[in-house]
């Protein structure tokens, strides 16, 4: 049976798994970034903070993920269900790209204009949601992209733990010999992260001030 | 004022707000379009041939029964990833043992009683899990001290206890695991009073069957169903002492599954005590020795019992 | 001259000290009083302290010492928002924002004041028309303008609130000759008609001679002399005979200075 025919036949099951890699990374992302663009913006103000948080993200990139899993297996609440101890380490994960990319943009925004800001008398709030993070977002946003694609390769080795998603194709296609198997989790996660990848570059230049 | 420069509070532009409303819109879609879940059942299995072949047994059965599409997702690599799928509803149904479920799962010591350990898999699996235990299928997949049959039947032994006497005499070859676990080798000794002629060989589970037949060793802590015991002319010691825990193999089933599909109780209330020791052994054979697809090992073996046609 | 000298000062520094973040003293013993309605030219040096003097008034930068008065309130006292918004600043760079057009970049302060969109409007347009631009200009960016109307479109932002104070640090150096002209005059014109505070940081003596009602002379954190025009180019003061002598022929004479 070659491969078009096979990935026919079982497309649902590819679909079922596909959906559910979609959730994992989605919702690693998206706690990255309700954590991450705060923390960046604390650490762009007040640089005090910016060694003990880039350097706490940039610790935690550095172990490796299949240890980060299990590591945190044996905790209570977090390794009694696989999906939230995957989804936590994406989200751990996700932090660097994000913390940092918010640093480097809001860093990056004009002096001037932030002193013109200030000197017309907009609060720091203002500045930040009428000046900053408008002229951030599109340093921000390619963060979140990094952000993303390494999740949807990294949510390939959650698989390993029971957390399921595309990479459950990958390692039952491994315990099989069977390569249509390991293609058919392999083929959507790699047009996922690409897809990814175009979709979120071409946002961020639409949004570049 | 042109129309498209008509901006909002927070220095969003109209156009930036239908680009953001037709991704919200079209991840909705997504998510609409996963198949329903309540019309397929999804039968679980581990990566090792008896979990294969339990695992598409379960799934003819379950055929057989029902109208629903059955989907077979195999060769989970452990209990963990099993159990975690079942948890999160990606699998209806996967084949576990009582032992194991007891031990690995509910994290209990386990005790020596057949009927006692599986019920006690079962009340709590039901109460904490929201898991539903099916009978047991019939065999007992504990481990077993193999000797040579001419062994057996020269010295006409049947049980571990006589064994005992012959112990001295004999090399012992086992595998790491049963050399670790507390409840393998250490208290086996224990519980049988056993003193071997040499330190046991540990070797990998695969080899110890021919290390066995060639005379490297001369007893080996093999499990009761290994498809090649037959086939070497092995034989199994009895455990008269009751040492080794029980590894009834059960079907384990979320409870909402069988809500939505009850004809899954009747499929599985079929299958109590339909395979023995024996014949798993011979079910593994077919598919590890002979390679035969399990699809028809399962398919004859159903029909032998008159539950498919 | 259109000047008013009623008694209290709209901004005074009053024994006003600062003290640089690396711990050097930069302003000391500054004592300065800005009469409502004139237009107050702070001359010196880069380094002579005009522009720490110019930010000690919106609070951009706090004193280390003495008081800094606007209004007669102490600007350490009470709000600094509300401060900084009843005063506008203009700066060299402009620091329009670039994501905003013309009209929202004018229109923000009063936005975030609570203006409703009608007055708001009303006010850019006037605006618009006050600095001199065609109101298609409203709808552009930043990037799509000349350095002269940014800066135009500066001013008019910093007036949109209509401020007593104006704050205006070097907004015409980055511009060519004939631009820099020609907003000179136009801000006299402005002036004029408005009657602004104006403080105004300048390195150039032509256009303090132009623009200025006076000219506080700074050199090295000390406040050196405060002149009119004509009393400046007759001043007998080393620092300020310097200046004259450096603009040496340069210098027009006094009297043209536009509308006066």
């Amino acid at each position: 049976m070659n491969l078009l025919h096979f990935f026919w036949q079982n497309h649902d099951q590819i679909m079922e798994l596909t959906l559910e890699h979609l959730w994992l990374v989605g919702i690693s992302t998206l706690l990255a970034v309700l954590v991450g663009i705060p923390l960046g913006i604390v650490s762009a103000h007040w640089p005090v903070w910016n060694k003990p948080v880039l350097g706490t993200a940039n610790i935690i990139q550095t172990i490796p993920s299949l240890a980060l899993f299990g590591f945190l297996l044996p905790v209570p609440w977090l390794g009694d269900r696989a999906d939230r101890l995957a989804i936590l380490a994406l989200t751990l994960y996700a932090l660097l790209p994000v913390i940092r990319n918010t640093y480097t943009g809001i860093r990056g925004v004009d002096p001037a204009v932030v002193e013109a800001g200030r000197g017309m008398g907009l609060t720091d709030g203002q500045l930040l949601f009428h000046v900053e993070l408008p002229l951030a977002v599109s340093v921000i946003l390619s963060g979140v992209r990094v952000a993303v694609v390494v999740s949807v390769g990294l949510a390939t080795i959650a698989a390993a733990i029971g957390a399921g998603g595309l990479g459950e194709f990958i390692f039952r296609g491994l315990a099989m010999v069977n390569n249509q198997l390991i293609l058919a989790g392999a083929i959507p996660a790699a047009v996922l992260a690409l897809s990814a990848d175009f979709g979120l570059g071409w946002l961020e230049k639409r949004l570049r001030p | 004022m042109k129309q498209d420069q008509q901006v909002n509070g927070c220095g969003i532009s109209k156009g930036q707000r239908w680009n953001a409303g037709c991704v919200i819109l079209l991840s909705l879609l997504l998510c609409s379009c996963a198949p329903s879940h309540s019309n397929r059942i999804v039968i679980g299995s581990k990566n090792f041939t008896e979990s294969l072949m339990l695992g598409e047994l379960l799934a003819q059965q379950i055929e057989a029964h029902t109208n629903a599409k059955v989907e077979r997702r195999f060769y989970l690599a452990g209990t963990y990833i099993c159990q975690q799928a079942i948890l999160s509803g990606r699998i209806d149904l996967y084949p576990e043992y009582t032992g194991t479920a007891l031990t690995a799962i509910l994290k209990q010591k386990v005790g020596s009683d057949r009927a006692e350990v599986y019920q006690r898999v079962r009340s709590e699996y039901e109460t904490r899990l929201g898991l539903t235990l099916g009978p047991p299928l019939g065999f007992n997949n504990t481990f077993a001290m193999e000797i040579r049959g001419t062994d057996a039947r020269r010295l006409g032994l049947k049980t571990l206890s006589q064994a005992a006497a012959f112990a001295p005499q004999w090399r012992p070859g086992f595998g790491y695991e049963f050399m670790e676990r507390p409840d393998g080798y250490a208290g086996l000794a224990a519980a049988y009073g056993l003193r071997f002629a040499a330190p046991p060989r540990i070797m990998d589970l695969g080899l110890l069957a021919p290390a066995l037949k060639d005379h490297q060793i001369d007893i080996a802590a093999g499990n009761a169903t290994d498809g090649l015991i037959p086939v070497l002319d092995l034989f199994v010691l009895e455990d008269d002492r009751h040492y080794f825990p029980p590894y009834e193999a059960v079907a384990v089933i979320r409870q909402q599954a069988l809500q939505e599909h009850p004809e899954i109780a009747q499929a599985m209330a079929e299958l109590r005590d339909k395979i023995s020791d024996q014949e798993m052994r011979q079910l593994n054979y077919a598919l590890d020795g002979q390679h035969r697809d399990a699809k028809d090992v399962a398919h004859d073996f159903l029909r032998s019992k008159g539950l498919v046609h | 001259m259109g000047t008013d000298f009623t008694d209290s000062p709209a901004i005074e520094f009053r024994d006003v000290a600062y003290v640089l973040p690396n711990g050097q003293p930069l302003l000391s013993g500054l004592n300065l009083k800005v009469q409502r309605g004139e237009t107050l030219v702070l001359l010196g040096r880069s380094g002579s302290g005009k522009t720490t003097t110019l930010k000690l008034i919106n609070r951009l930068l706090a004193p280390a010492g003495g008081v800094v008065f606007v209004n007669g309130a102490s600007t350490g006292n009470g709000d600094v928002i509300r401060l900084r918004r009843s005063i506008g600043y203009v700066i060299q760079e402009v620091g329009l924002f670039p994501h905003y057009t013309v009209e929202r970049n004018i229109g923000l302060v009063p936005r975030v004041e609570g203006w409703p969109a009608p007055r708001i409007q009303q006010r850019v347009e006037d605006l618009l028309q006050m600095v001199g631009l065609e109101s298609q200009i409203a709808t552009r960016y930043p990037h799509q303008l000349s350095g002269g109307q940014r800066q135009r479109v500066g001013v008019a932002r910093a007036l949109a609130a209509d401020p007593a104070i104006l704050l205006m640090d070097e907004p015409f150096g980055a511009l060519d000759a004939i631009t820099r002209d020609q907003l000179q005059r136009e801000f006299l014109s402005l002036q004029q008609r408005l009657n602004k505070t104006v403080v105004f940081v300048t390195h150039d003596l032509r256009e303090a001679l132009r623009l200025g009602s006076r000219i506080a002379l700074m050199e090295a954190g000390k406040l050196v002399t405060v002149l009119s025009p004509t009393e400046f180019l007759r001043s007998t003061d080393p620092l300020a005979a310097a200046y004259v002598q450096a603009f040496g022929d340069r210098l027009d004479s006094v009297t043209n200075r536009g509308a006066s």
